[in-house]
């Protein structure tokens, strides 16, 4: 203990701080929150213990599971257009465009900008009448005025939307970097065989990019598992509850209705989800692997 | 290994200093106890008071503050700790603040969350600190939000009247007369449909925003109510299913506009003139004296059996852990008196809930108009799943508006949903 202590002693002085903080407000809330699921705590007073009750409720609860199928169709929307668009953007300023560092800043806007403001932007675009900015440009191609976020087929998709509108020039740096850092010999070697340029992204850059794809395709799923501000600001979980995520119906139980214990029986829900979806993407898309 | 080990052990010994962090805490506080008022009846010490920002111009509300606060503080000599509180998630920082008790002795509340909190056993009544008190002197309708279960837990300092604001060259447009608005459901049924055949909306409905403003105020002009103390959900009664089927026809009409299902706001369409009433309360009138669009008029709430509208009320209640509650009663009953009410209305523009306060708006006819609206304006669903309840209603309207169901269905599959919540 004292042998080690004198050759790390250093270590861990920098790391009480940061232990001490990851202890009072992730460790402990995280153990305070689990304790509160077998209770009924009604924030002032003593919590009554009620055992499973708030367990055997989830399973019985329509509205959570919809909330949680929500969820999951955002995913769908969301994870790999987000990544797709990421990557095209990067492609486009890494192609060596004029003014590349110019549209480097207009993609990456939205990312800056406060999320109130877009959603705003975006209600304004997707209004469901024909003053609504989209209504008005597809009325040229013939299409009859759409309602958009107030139609509940509609809805999760244009939340989706804005969603990859706002995150799609954060995944753009990452791919950026990652495709900066792929050796241009490569290229060359593969020009030289007589690749042809599809054929070099397909057999060189995508691949090469595993890691950003790793990264990425994790941030993003835990993001879109996480979604709540959009349906918030957009739609309060309408129409018919078609855009109540899991998280939103997590504030609305833990929050408006101050069923504090039931929401956190759904964080836990969450975390598993979000847990045992990380661990099988690192199983599948986080192996370190050499392509050369 | 060893290092891992090192660290588990590290994270244990962390825990637990935790755990007696927070038992050292409960012990400090108990011990370090504010001075509090007496049992001989006088008040003494110091309470902490929360409120919000009502208005813009901090320089302005901060000095009306220091004059009632001076006015309790020399009738009582009990020291106030004022402390602006935003608006934005003030219910977790009430509740947090409470449960970890050391929140404020008086607080503003809306009337949703009063029976919440009341419910919860949260709240002070106060009762017995109203003896002699000239209750009499607030608006009947203001008390309705104050009072649960025959107990009344705190006392409002203003309130609001939701009501339509008609656009005076639409009133024109559609050959109508601004001097003689719609009274009735049939009244403006005749004008709504004059107006779609003009190529306006008839009004605005945010079918993704509060029910106080879309369903509620038609269902109790109905003569309808949506659950009541003993929670009995009277939601698809006739008067109930008629209030269904009087939104679905000004949907299915094209009288409101076709995102309504879950629209949050219409004003561009109200400010571009595009739209012939919507409804408004004080803070609309000086948002459209601001923006000074077009001239508007500003008709009385709507009946149908009722007359009936909606319009929250504001107030000052005390948790049931203060530890200074006499004096917190005390503020709550001189900040909500005529003097100070006055005060306070003045600068935010509301409507005060006292009738001998009502007289500061003599040089504004529209918020005089308004004052005397108050009367009918019932302050939403007073029940502590009245929160709860909304967004159930809500789904069942927004799936009628979407063609998927019919009213009867809508207003049974809401009243079931209603119903099953309260048994819980």
């Amino acid at each position: 203990m004292k042998r080690e202590w004198n050759r790390n002693a250093i270590v861990y002085i920098f790391l009480i701080p940061v232990i001490i903080h990851f202890i009072v407000f992730q460790i402990y809330p995280f153990l305070l929150s689990f304790y509160l699921t077998f209770m009924d705590w009604k924030v002032i007073g003593d919590p009554e213990f009620v055992g499973v009750k708030h367990w055997q409720h989830f399973l019985s609860d329509k509205l959570a599971w919809k909330a949680l199928w929500n969820t999951v169709m955002f995913s769908v929307y969301y994870i790999i257009p987000t990544m797709a668009l990421g990557l095209i953007l990067a492609l486009i300023i890494n192609s060596g465009v004029k003014m590349a560092g110019f549209f480097k800043g207009v993609f990456f806007l939205p990312v800056v900008t406060s999320f109130v403001i877009i959603a705003g932007i975006w209600g304004w675009l997707f209004g469901g009448t024909e003053a609504g900015m989209i209504n008005y440009l597809i009325s040229f191609i013939g299409i009859e005025p759409q309602l958009f976020l107030a139609n509940s087929s509609q809805a999760l998709a244009v939340l989706a939307g804005l969603s990859i509108f706002k995150v799609g020039g954060s995944t753009m740096i990452y791919y950026f970097a990652g495709l900066q850092s792929i050796d241009k010999q490569l290229y060359e070697a593969a020009r030289i065989d007589g690749a042809s340029a599809i054929k070099i992204f397909w057999k060189v850059t995508f691949p090469l990019l595993k890691p950003i794809h790793f990264y990425v395709a994790i941030t993003t799923t835990i993001g879109s598992f996480q979604i709540f501000d959009s349906a918030y600001l957009l739609t309060g979980g309408g129409p018919n509850y078609a855009t109540t995520t899991i998280v939103y119906y997590l504030y609305e139980q833990g929050f408006t209705g101050l069923n504090l214990s039931y929401a956190a029986v759904l964080s836990y829900v969450l975390f598993a989800i979000i847990l045992v979806i990380s661990l099988i993407q690192r199983k599948y898309l986080g192996q370190e692997s050499k392509h050369y | 290994m060893r290092k891992f080990k090192f660290l588990i052990v590290f994270i244990l010994v962390g825990l637990l200093l935790v755990a007696c962090d927070d038992g050292k805490k409960d012990e400090k506080t108990d011990g370090e106890k504010k001075p509090v008022s007496g049992d001989d009846g006088k008040l003494s010490g110091e309470i902490t008071v929360w409120a919000h920002p009502f208005t813009a111009d901090q320089e302005v509300e901060g000095k009306m503050w220091e004059e009632i606060i001076a006015s309790y503080e020399d009738a009582t000599g009990v020291k106030v700790n004022f402390e602006q509180i935003p608006w934005a998630n003030r219910d977790q920082k009430v509740l947090t603040a409470l449960a970890a008790n050391n929140g404020p002795d008086v607080f503003y509340v809306i009337p949703d969350q009063m029976p919440q909190y009341a419910d919860a056993g949260m709240l002070l009544s106060l009762d017995q600190y109203l003896e002699g008190f000239d209750i009499e002197d607030f608006v009947d309708t203001a008390l309705v939000s104050t009072t649960w279960k025959d107990e009344l837990y705190g006392l409002p300092i203003l309130q609001e009247a939701y009501t339509y604001f008609y656009n005076v060259d639409v009133v024109k447009d559609i050959g109508e007369d601004p001097e003689n608005l719609p009274a009735t459901w049939e009244e403006f049924e005749k004008w709504a449909e004059k107006a779609k055949e003009k190529g306006y909306y008839a009004t605005s409905f945010q079918g993704g925003g509060s029910m106080n403003g879309t369903l509620y105020p038609f269902l109790w002009q109905a003569g309808g109510q949506v659950v009541t103390e003993d929670n009995e959900v009277l939601l698809n009664n006739e008067a109930g299913v008629e209030a269904f089927e009087f939104i679905n026809k000004m949907y299915e009409k094209g009288w409101i506009p076709e995102d309504s299902i879950t629209a949050m706001e219409h004003n561009a369409l109200w400010d571009g003139g595009k739209m012939l009433a919507v409804q408004g309360s004080g803070n609309s009138v000086s948002r459209m004296l601001d923006q000074d669009l077009f001239e508007f008029v500003i008709a009385p709430p709507m009946k149908n059996k009722e007359q009936l509208t909606y319009g929250t009320t504001g107030m000052f209640v005390a948790p049931i852990n203060t530890d200074n509650p006499a004096a917190a009663a005390e503020f709550i009953k001189i900040v909500t008196n005529t003097d100070n009410q006055k005060k306070f209305n003045t600068v935010t523009q509301y409507i005060p809930t006292r009738e001998s306060a009502k007289d500061i708006f003599s040089e504004n006819k529209y918020l005089e108009q308004l004052a005397g609206y108050t009367q009918y304006a019932l302050p939403g669903v007073i029940h502590p799943e009245g929160r709860t309840i909304m967004p159930m209603i809500q789904a069942e309207l927004q799936t009628m508006l979407e063609g998927n169901k019919t009213p009867k269905q809508a207003a049974d599959d809401a009243a079931a949903a209603v119903e099953s919540k309260m048994g819980n």
